[in-house]
């Protein structure tokens, strides 16, 4: 084998391509690009899908397996025909490097280069901001599953985005219910917060300690320390958390910084001296972090497949997932969401008859899907689906490689009950849009 | 009044600190010695640190796994590096010497696109960590990671190696020299591409170290080498291109600064440094121990 066909079986490999598909996905790919979006929409030409996700960066440890695992999600979607029977789904991919200027830009060519019908992603609120100017402008579908902070969905609101995945105020809720009934029953006072210093640590601080001092005034917190994305060395901060010696401490933060702290934080002893509860603790963490992640932690997770293994949707996801990518290919919460984020699509072109835009856009309006959590609707005024967060006791389980949170202490907090805008203020929040 | 969590944050900084300076040293060696702002720095320790782990784990398989596993590792991947260092010098970086700045870190540059592409397609997107199974230890009433001391004792070894190396070899006297005047040196007869081929794969090496020495703290992720780049011009900028002293107190004065912003100021630690930065350029261009002549 020469080192050219070497590298083209890595290249393939990586991408689960064959060469013929791949030649062909090229012929079409530029034939799509002379052909007007709206003209494919209606004859059953291919439908594109642009996603925008990092795969450098600091959420790059996040996306990995939704970047791998979307394109077998696109395919089994093919074989059942694509979207309506006869749209076949092709996939775009760029790297946003978590920049929201690089995310802005490559929107920007998925549209007008690309031409795609619809863009997933992205994984950082800051990123999805930027991104909506682009698709809002353009009129594109943009089918958000990580980024959450609740301006997405309030503040720059647009009725081309859908949110899959529970906003920051719905994480920060579920967190205060959990650390409300853990403080109560440990006499809890003080804590600390530690938090990535932009859009999304930000507003998720600010609805935890909102709420928290709403159900329990007399915890205060006793000092903040925001630090900026892509910490190599949390050491300085650990001490200085055990140096105010809180009752515990709070959380916003994730990613590769997520993996970092923690390993540090693991090894410095900060969790046998001080309580983390609700941090966020995905399944891909526990997966990576699996010897080194502290059993009784309570972590946070936002779509953790072994909360649903009764539905149908999810055991068929984590079977073919599992095909796909080995007997540890279990899907984590951002594949899982960007999966339900396709069903919505095929549900929504479904319930529309159309893979117009505007007539997706109607069609999920206010709609319900069925997910991998179940049966889900949008709520009607901020295209939000009401989806659950999920809080739980880190724990080993002898059913998996890795562990799991252990399911006796797993809270889960629906999105309607932590929803603290009303629909009327989530319209005043809505910024005014040409 | 309790000190500990003053001595405490004072420990954390000097780790803070050692992590710095065995990265920046490679950097301010190369700059001083052949004046040459390598950007590809920190992607070539990131790279180094996927090599690490790499060896870590084939002698995990072939001996059975053992922390010390990691000693043989890094040895091996400062020897992989530092051939990687000399080859690029030999086939890229030469060819800039004559060029202007701009082109220079554009070249540069271009190293930590491909070496990042090098790294997705060799070891993929997932994060690569070593676990050594480090325990905590309890110190002036509170817990402290023990690996934090391999850290500092590392960092002041290879300082005091530099230190002997630049001082009490012939060799080590010439990179001195070069640094202060490589047209003398030249002049002199030495063969002025072989020490750069030789300091360029000694920066690389010092590289690898660091990013072996890390591998148990620090989870190996694209994008790293682009967060900690910034903190290293620092230290060189306040310390002087090409002082191994300098580098080091820098390191020092960033890594404890830092540390302390964090207990009081949280908000401004980075602001603090850059301060300092902006300080160092203001009064003393070529930095605290750096020299004002090149010729």
């Amino acid at each position: 084998m020469s080192a050219h066909d070497k590298k083209w079986e890595a290249l393939t490999d990586h991408l689960k391509l064959s060469r013929r598909d791949f030649v062909f996905s090229g012929m079409a790919a530029g034939a799509l690009t002379l052909t007007p979006r709206f003209v494919r929409a209606q004859a059953g030409m291919p439908y594109k899908i642009g996603v925008l996700l990092p795969s450098t960066g600091t959420g790059a440890n996040y996306m990995a397996h939704a970047i791998k695992g979307l394109p077998v999600a696109i395919a089994e979607l093919n074989k059942r025909g694509g979207l309506l029977g006869k749209h076949q789904v092709e996939m775009v991919y760029r790297d946003t490097e978590t920049k929201p200027d690089v995310g802005a830009r490559e929107a920007k060519s998925l549209i007008l280069n690309d031409k795609v019908d619809a863009i997933f992603g992205t994984y950082s609120s800051a990123v999805a901001l930027a991104v909506q100017e682009i698709v809002h402008e353009h009129k594109v579908l943009h089918f958000a599953a990580t980024s959450n902070s609740s301006k997405i969905t309030q503040d720059n609101f647009t009725p081309y985005t859908y949110q899959f995945c529970p906003d920051s105020n719905m994480q920060s809720g579920a967190v205060v219910v959990a650390v409300s009934r853990m403080a109560k029953k440990n006499n809890w006072k003080t804590y600390v917060s530690l938090g990535q210093d932009y859009e999304w640590g930000r507003d998720t601080h600010k609805g935890f300690t909102t709420g928290l001092a709403k159900v329990a005034p007399n915890i205060k917190e006793a000092r903040q320390m925001w630090f900026k994305l892509g910490e190599t060395d949390f050491t300085s901060y650990i001490t200085a958390i055990m140096a105010a010696k809180p009752d515990f401490m709070f959380g916003a933060v994730a990613g590769k910084d997520a993996e970092t702290f923690m390993q540090q934080a693991g090894q410095m002893g900060l969790f046998k001296r001080v309580p983390f509860p609700g941090g966020l603790i995905a399944v891909n963490d526990l997966k990576a972090q699996r010897k080194t992640l502290p059993r009784g932690i309570i972590g946070l997770a936002r779509c953790p497949f072994f909360a649903h293994l009764k539905e149908p949707i999810m055991q068929a996801y984590i079977k073919r997932d599992r095909t796909a990518f080995g007997p540890d290919g279990y899907p984590d919460d951002w594949a899982c969401m960007y999966y339900d984020a396709l069903g919505g699509l095929e549900q929504g072109a479904k319930k529309a008859g159309s893979t117009s835009t505007e007539a997706i856009v109607k069609a999920l309006k206010g709609a319900s899907v069925e997910t991998c959590r179940g049966k889900r609707s949008f709520r009607d005024c901020s295209n939000q689906l009401d989806v659950p967060s999920y809080v739980g006791e880190v724990w080993d389980s002898p059913d998996y490689p890795f562990p799991i949170y252990k399911p006796d202490t797993m809270i889960l907090v629906e999105g309607h009950e932590v929803w603290t805008q009303s629909c009327e203020d989530v319209d005043k929040l809505k910024k005014k849009r040409a | 009044m309790d000190i500990a969590p003053y001595a405490l944050q004072l420990f954390s900084g000097l780790s803070r600190a050692m992590v710095l300076f065995l990265l920046s040293a490679g950097l301010s060696l190369i700059f001083g010695v052949m004046n040459i702002l390598n950007f590809a720095h920190a992607t070539l320790w990131l790279l180094s640190g996927y090599v690490t782990f790499s060896i870590f784990t084939f002698l995990g398989q072939q001996f059975g796994a053992s922390p010390w596993m990691l000693v043989p590792a890094i040895a091996g991947a400062v020897a992989v590096m530092a051939l990687v260092g000399f080859a690029l010098e030999r086939f890229l970086i030469r060819h800039t010497y004559d060029r202007e700045l701009p082109e220079q870190l554009l070249l540069t540059f271009a190293l930590v696109l491909i070496l990042g592409d090098v790294i997705k397609l060799i070891w993929g997107l997932e994060n690569r960590r070593i676990n050594l199974g480090v325990r905590p230890i309890e110190m002036l009433d509170t817990l402290v990671n023990p690996y934090q001391f391999v850290i500092i004792g590392t960092g002041v070894a290879v300082a005091v190696g530099l230190w002997l190396f630049l001082h009490r070899t012939r060799l080590g006297k010439i990179v001195r020299a070069a640094v202060y005047s490589r047209s003398m040196v030249s002049a002199l007869g030495i063969p002025i591409p072989k020490i750069y081929a030789l300091v360029f794969a000694l920066g690389v090496g010092l590289a690898a170290l660091a990013g072996g020495v890390f591998l148990p703290l620090l989870p190996m992720a694209l994008g790293v080498d682009l967060d900690i780049i910034v903190q290293c011009f620092a230290v060189v900028v306040i310390g002087g291109f090409g002082s191994m002293l300098g580098t080091f107190v820098a390191s020092i004065i960033v890594g404890v600064v830092y540390s302390f912003s964090i207990l009081f100021w949280p908000d401004g630690a980075l602001a603090m440094i850059f301060l300092i930065v902006i300080a160092v350029l203001i009064v003393r261009p070529w930095g605290l121990f750096g020299t004002e002549l090149r010729y």
